[in-house]
Protein backbone atom coordinates (compact mmCIF):
# COMPACT_ATOMS: atom_id res chain seq x y z
CA UNK A 1 0.00 0.00 0.00
CA UNK A 2 1.78 3.09 -1.42
CA UNK A 3 2.19 5.96 1.21
CA UNK A 4 2.13 9.79 1.77
CA UNK A 5 5.24 11.42 2.24
CA UNK A 6 3.61 13.26 5.07
CA UNK A 7 2.59 9.76 6.33
CA UNK A 8 6.07 8.58 7.09
CA UNK A 9 7.80 11.93 7.26
CA UNK A 10 10.10 10.24 4.95
CA UNK A 11 11.01 12.95 2.99
CA UNK A 12 13.86 14.97 4.57
CA UNK A 13 16.51 17.28 2.74
CA UNK A 14 19.67 15.88 3.98
CA UNK A 15 18.50 12.34 4.66
CA UNK A 16 19.97 9.31 2.80
CA UNK A 17 18.14 7.39 1.26
CA UNK A 18 19.03 3.12 1.85
CA UNK A 19 22.35 2.58 -0.59
CA UNK A 20 22.46 -0.49 -3.26
CA UNK A 21 25.81 -2.59 -3.57
CA UNK A 22 26.82 -4.58 -6.61
CA UNK A 23 29.63 -6.50 -7.49
CA UNK A 24 29.43 -6.51 -11.03
CA UNK A 25 30.56 -9.61 -12.78
CA UNK A 26 31.59 -10.60 -16.25
CA UNK A 27 28.28 -13.14 -17.00
CA UNK A 28 26.58 -9.33 -15.95
CA UNK A 29 28.18 -7.45 -17.99
CA UNK A 30 27.59 -10.01 -20.60
CA UNK A 31 24.32 -10.05 -20.27
CA UNK A 32 23.56 -5.98 -20.38
CA UNK A 33 25.93 -5.41 -23.04
CA UNK A 34 25.49 -8.46 -25.47
CA UNK A 35 28.19 -10.97 -26.02
CA UNK A 36 30.26 -9.63 -29.29
CA UNK A 37 34.31 -9.06 -30.43
CA UNK A 38 36.01 -5.94 -30.38
CA UNK A 39 34.19 -4.38 -27.45
CA UNK A 40 35.31 -3.29 -24.41
CA UNK A 41 32.95 -4.79 -22.47
CA UNK A 42 32.53 -8.18 -23.09
CA UNK A 43 36.60 -8.48 -25.37
CA UNK A 44 39.14 -9.39 -22.76
CA UNK A 45 41.86 -8.92 -25.71
CA UNK A 46 40.09 -6.03 -27.32
CA UNK A 47 40.04 -3.65 -23.77
CA UNK A 48 43.45 -4.66 -23.18
CA UNK A 49 43.89 -2.96 -26.63
CA UNK A 50 42.41 -0.05 -26.01
CA UNK A 51 44.48 0.31 -22.12
CA UNK A 52 41.83 -1.19 -19.87
CA UNK A 53 43.60 -3.92 -17.70
CA UNK A 54 40.27 -6.18 -17.70
CA UNK A 55 36.94 -5.12 -19.55
CA UNK A 56 34.51 -2.34 -18.41
CA UNK A 57 31.31 -2.41 -17.28
CA UNK A 58 29.18 -0.51 -19.18
CA UNK A 59 27.86 2.82 -17.68
CA UNK A 60 24.72 2.89 -18.18
CA UNK A 61 24.59 -0.01 -15.75
CA UNK A 62 24.82 2.46 -12.75
CA UNK A 63 21.64 4.31 -13.62
CA UNK A 64 20.12 0.93 -13.17
CA UNK A 65 20.99 1.39 -9.95
CA UNK A 66 20.07 4.77 -9.09
CA UNK A 67 16.94 3.62 -10.76
CA UNK A 68 16.35 0.70 -8.41
CA UNK A 69 17.22 2.95 -5.75
CA UNK A 70 14.54 5.56 -6.35
CA UNK A 71 11.79 2.93 -7.45
CA UNK A 72 12.08 1.28 -4.12
CA UNK A 73 11.41 4.19 -2.15
CA UNK A 74 9.12 6.38 -4.39
CA UNK A 75 7.46 4.09 -6.74
CA UNK A 76 5.04 4.92 -9.25
CA UNK A 77 6.34 8.88 -8.57
CA UNK A 78 9.53 7.62 -10.50
CA UNK A 79 8.07 5.35 -13.40
CA UNK A 80 5.88 8.65 -14.36
CA UNK A 81 7.59 11.55 -13.77
CA UNK A 82 11.32 10.48 -12.55
CA UNK A 83 14.35 11.73 -13.52
CA UNK A 84 18.39 10.93 -13.92
CA UNK A 85 20.80 13.26 -14.61
CA UNK A 86 24.07 10.71 -14.74
CA UNK A 87 28.41 11.97 -15.57
CA UNK A 88 30.31 8.79 -16.03
CA UNK A 89 33.69 10.06 -13.97
CA UNK A 90 35.45 6.78 -13.70
CA UNK A 91 35.14 3.55 -15.27
CA UNK A 92 34.32 0.82 -13.31
CA UNK A 93 36.30 -2.67 -14.46
CA UNK A 94 34.60 -5.91 -13.95
CA UNK A 95 35.09 -7.50 -10.28
CA UNK A 96 34.99 -3.96 -8.96
CA UNK A 97 31.77 -3.39 -6.15
CA UNK A 98 29.69 0.11 -6.52
CA UNK A 99 27.62 1.45 -4.13
CA UNK A 100 24.78 3.72 -4.96
CA UNK A 101 24.16 5.94 -2.66
CA UNK A 102 21.77 9.41 -2.29
CA UNK A 103 20.70 12.26 -0.21
CA UNK A 104 17.96 14.24 -0.42
CA UNK A 105 18.89 18.09 -1.52
CA UNK A 106 15.34 19.75 -1.90
CA UNK A 107 11.70 19.25 -1.82
CA UNK A 108 8.86 21.30 -4.24
CA UNK A 109 5.60 21.17 -5.62
CA UNK A 110 5.36 20.46 -9.37
CA UNK A 111 2.16 20.45 -10.96
CA UNK A 112 0.43 20.41 -7.33
CA UNK A 113 2.35 17.22 -6.16
CA UNK A 114 5.89 16.82 -4.33
CA UNK A 115 8.68 16.66 -5.89
CA UNK A 116 11.81 15.73 -4.74
CA UNK A 117 15.51 15.93 -5.97
CA UNK A 118 18.41 13.40 -4.85
CA UNK A 119 22.04 14.12 -5.16
CA UNK A 120 23.61 10.33 -6.16
CA UNK A 121 26.57 8.38 -6.73
CA UNK A 122 28.05 5.83 -7.38
CA UNK A 123 31.40 4.67 -5.83
CA UNK A 124 33.84 1.95 -5.68
CA UNK A 125 35.18 -0.18 -3.22
CA UNK A 126 37.86 2.27 -2.38
CA UNK A 127 35.60 5.08 -2.04
CA UNK A 128 36.04 6.86 -5.95
CA UNK A 129 32.90 7.99 -7.18
CA UNK A 130 32.39 6.52 -10.89
CA UNK A 131 28.72 8.16 -11.13
CA UNK A 132 28.07 11.57 -9.90
CA UNK A 133 24.44 13.20 -10.48
CA UNK A 134 20.87 13.49 -9.70
CA UNK A 135 18.05 11.74 -10.01
CA UNK A 136 14.11 13.02 -8.73
CA UNK A 137 10.65 11.99 -9.01
CA UNK A 138 7.14 12.71 -7.12
CA UNK A 139 7.27 11.83 -3.64
CA UNK A 140 3.39 11.33 -2.98
CA UNK A 141 3.04 7.61 -3.33
CA UNK A 142 6.17 6.21 -1.15
CA UNK A 143 6.60 2.82 -1.53
CA UNK A 144 9.22 2.96 1.49
CA UNK B 1 21.40 -0.09 -48.43
CA UNK B 2 23.63 1.36 -45.82
CA UNK B 3 27.03 2.18 -46.17
CA UNK B 4 28.59 1.66 -42.94
CA UNK B 5 31.28 3.51 -42.52
CA UNK B 6 33.59 3.92 -38.99
CA UNK B 7 32.82 6.46 -37.24
CA UNK B 8 34.86 9.96 -36.94
CA UNK B 9 33.94 13.29 -35.22
CA UNK B 10 34.35 15.31 -38.62
CA UNK B 11 31.43 12.74 -40.03
CA UNK B 12 29.01 13.19 -37.47
CA UNK B 13 26.90 16.06 -37.95
CA UNK B 14 24.83 18.65 -35.66
CA UNK B 15 20.68 17.27 -36.59
CA UNK B 16 22.18 13.79 -38.28
CA UNK B 17 19.11 11.82 -37.32
CA UNK B 18 18.87 8.45 -35.98
CA UNK B 19 16.35 5.45 -35.40
CA UNK B 20 16.98 1.98 -33.66
CA UNK B 21 15.33 -0.97 -35.17
CA UNK B 22 12.04 -1.75 -33.79
CA UNK B 23 11.88 -4.37 -30.39
CA UNK B 24 9.13 -6.32 -28.86
CA UNK B 25 9.88 -6.13 -24.77
CA UNK B 26 9.42 -10.18 -24.23
CA UNK B 27 9.65 -11.55 -20.80
CA UNK B 28 13.41 -12.90 -21.12
CA UNK B 29 14.38 -9.55 -21.92
CA UNK B 30 13.00 -8.49 -18.76
CA UNK B 31 14.58 -11.14 -16.67
CA UNK B 32 17.51 -11.03 -18.28
CA UNK B 33 18.39 -7.29 -17.60
CA UNK B 34 17.13 -8.37 -13.62
CA UNK B 35 20.04 -10.37 -13.77
CA UNK B 36 22.53 -7.92 -15.43
CA UNK B 37 21.93 -5.33 -12.58
CA UNK B 38 20.47 -7.68 -9.91
CA UNK B 39 17.09 -5.95 -9.25
CA UNK B 40 14.46 -8.40 -9.17
CA UNK B 41 11.45 -6.29 -7.51
CA UNK B 42 8.16 -7.87 -7.66
CA UNK B 43 6.75 -5.31 -9.64
CA UNK B 44 8.98 -6.83 -12.36
CA UNK B 45 7.78 -10.24 -12.24
CA UNK B 46 4.80 -10.64 -10.10
CA UNK B 47 2.59 -7.83 -9.85
CA UNK B 48 2.45 -3.20 -10.05
CA UNK B 49 0.41 -0.80 -9.61
CA UNK B 50 -0.56 -0.59 -13.37
CA UNK B 51 -1.99 -4.27 -12.93
CA UNK B 52 0.62 -6.51 -14.18
CA UNK B 53 4.30 -6.87 -14.41
CA UNK B 54 6.29 -3.61 -15.73
CA UNK B 55 9.77 -3.56 -16.94
CA UNK B 56 12.47 -1.79 -15.19
CA UNK B 57 12.68 1.99 -16.42
CA UNK B 58 16.35 1.81 -17.82
CA UNK B 59 15.62 -0.75 -19.76
CA UNK B 60 15.58 0.29 -23.02
CA UNK B 61 18.68 2.52 -22.22
CA UNK B 62 20.95 0.79 -24.43
CA UNK B 63 18.04 0.95 -27.80
CA UNK B 64 19.19 4.74 -27.62
CA UNK B 65 22.98 4.75 -27.10
CA UNK B 66 23.20 1.68 -29.75
CA UNK B 67 21.25 4.07 -32.20
CA UNK B 68 24.51 5.33 -33.99
CA UNK B 69 25.30 1.62 -34.55
CA UNK B 70 22.69 1.74 -37.53
CA UNK B 71 24.85 3.91 -39.78
CA UNK B 72 28.08 3.56 -38.09
CA UNK B 73 30.65 1.30 -37.09
CA UNK B 74 31.87 1.86 -33.80
CA UNK B 75 35.38 0.50 -32.66
CA UNK B 76 34.90 1.63 -29.13
CA UNK B 77 33.72 4.78 -27.64
CA UNK B 78 32.66 6.20 -24.05
CA UNK B 79 29.70 7.38 -22.81
CA UNK B 80 30.52 10.27 -21.09
CA UNK B 81 26.82 11.53 -19.55
CA UNK B 82 22.86 10.39 -19.33
CA UNK B 83 19.81 11.84 -18.95
CA UNK B 84 16.37 10.31 -18.29
CA UNK B 85 13.04 11.61 -18.13
CA UNK B 86 10.82 8.32 -17.96
CA UNK B 87 7.31 9.39 -18.87
CA UNK B 88 5.25 6.13 -18.43
CA UNK B 89 5.54 2.41 -17.64
CA UNK B 90 7.26 0.62 -19.76
CA UNK B 91 5.65 -2.97 -20.84
CA UNK B 92 6.13 -6.59 -21.57
CA UNK B 93 4.77 -6.64 -25.01
CA UNK B 94 5.33 -3.93 -26.01
CA UNK B 95 6.94 -3.21 -29.29
CA UNK B 96 8.82 0.07 -29.18
CA UNK B 97 11.29 1.85 -31.00
CA UNK B 98 14.01 5.01 -30.37
CA UNK B 99 14.56 7.49 -32.50
CA UNK B 100 17.04 10.97 -31.81
CA UNK B 101 19.06 13.35 -33.50
CA UNK B 102 22.26 14.59 -33.05
CA UNK B 103 22.17 18.17 -31.48
CA UNK B 104 25.62 19.13 -30.64
CA UNK B 105 29.24 18.06 -31.09
CA UNK B 106 32.20 19.41 -29.29
CA UNK B 107 35.73 19.26 -28.32
CA UNK B 108 36.96 19.63 -24.78
CA UNK B 109 40.57 19.16 -22.84
CA UNK B 110 41.43 17.35 -26.48
CA UNK B 111 38.98 14.91 -26.20
CA UNK B 112 35.84 14.95 -28.70
CA UNK B 113 31.97 14.46 -28.05
CA UNK B 114 28.81 13.96 -29.77
CA UNK B 115 25.32 14.72 -27.80
CA UNK B 116 22.06 12.82 -29.28
CA UNK B 117 18.59 13.63 -27.83
CA UNK B 118 16.37 10.69 -27.78
CA UNK B 119 12.51 9.36 -27.36
CA UNK B 120 11.40 6.19 -27.20
CA UNK B 121 8.08 5.33 -27.84
CA UNK B 122 5.46 2.36 -28.15
CA UNK B 123 4.77 1.71 -31.73
CA UNK B 124 1.45 0.73 -31.31
CA UNK B 125 0.56 4.20 -29.77
CA UNK B 126 2.95 6.57 -30.15
CA UNK B 127 3.28 7.58 -26.67
CA UNK B 128 6.70 8.64 -25.51
CA UNK B 129 8.00 6.34 -22.82
CA UNK B 130 10.76 7.47 -22.09
CA UNK B 131 13.37 10.35 -23.34
CA UNK B 132 16.47 12.25 -22.67
CA UNK B 133 19.61 12.96 -24.12
CA UNK B 134 23.55 11.33 -23.80
CA UNK B 135 26.89 12.41 -24.09
CA UNK B 136 29.04 10.11 -26.01
CA UNK B 137 33.20 10.51 -26.52
CA UNK B 138 35.09 9.24 -29.90
CA UNK B 139 38.00 7.51 -29.56
CA UNK B 140 40.62 8.88 -31.55
CA UNK B 141 42.00 7.45 -34.90
CA UNK B 142 44.65 6.19 -32.67
CA UNK B 143 42.11 4.21 -31.28
CA UNK B 144 44.46 4.55 -27.72
CA UNK B 145 42.76 6.98 -25.34
CA UNK B 146 44.71 9.42 -22.97
CA UNK B 147 42.38 8.61 -19.97
CA UNK B 148 42.89 5.00 -20.42
CA UNK B 149 46.98 5.28 -20.64
CA UNK B 150 46.44 7.34 -17.49
CA UNK B 151 44.79 4.72 -15.16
Amino acid sequence: MPKTASALGAVEVGKELPSLKKTISQRQIDCYSGVRPKSIHTDVEWARQKGFPAPLAQALMATAYVSQMMVRWLGTGFIQGGKISASFIKPVIVGETLTARGVITRQEEVAGRPYVTVECWCENQDGVKTLVGSASGFADQLRA
Amino acid sequence: MIEFKPISYEDVTVGEEFMSDDFLIKPEDVETFAFAVDDHDPWYFEDSPYGGTIAHPVLLGNQALMMRHSKYIIPAGLHAKMHFEFVEPIRTGMRVRTRGKVIDKHEKRGRHYMVTEFATCDEATGAVLVRGQFTQMLFPKSGVHEHAKNR
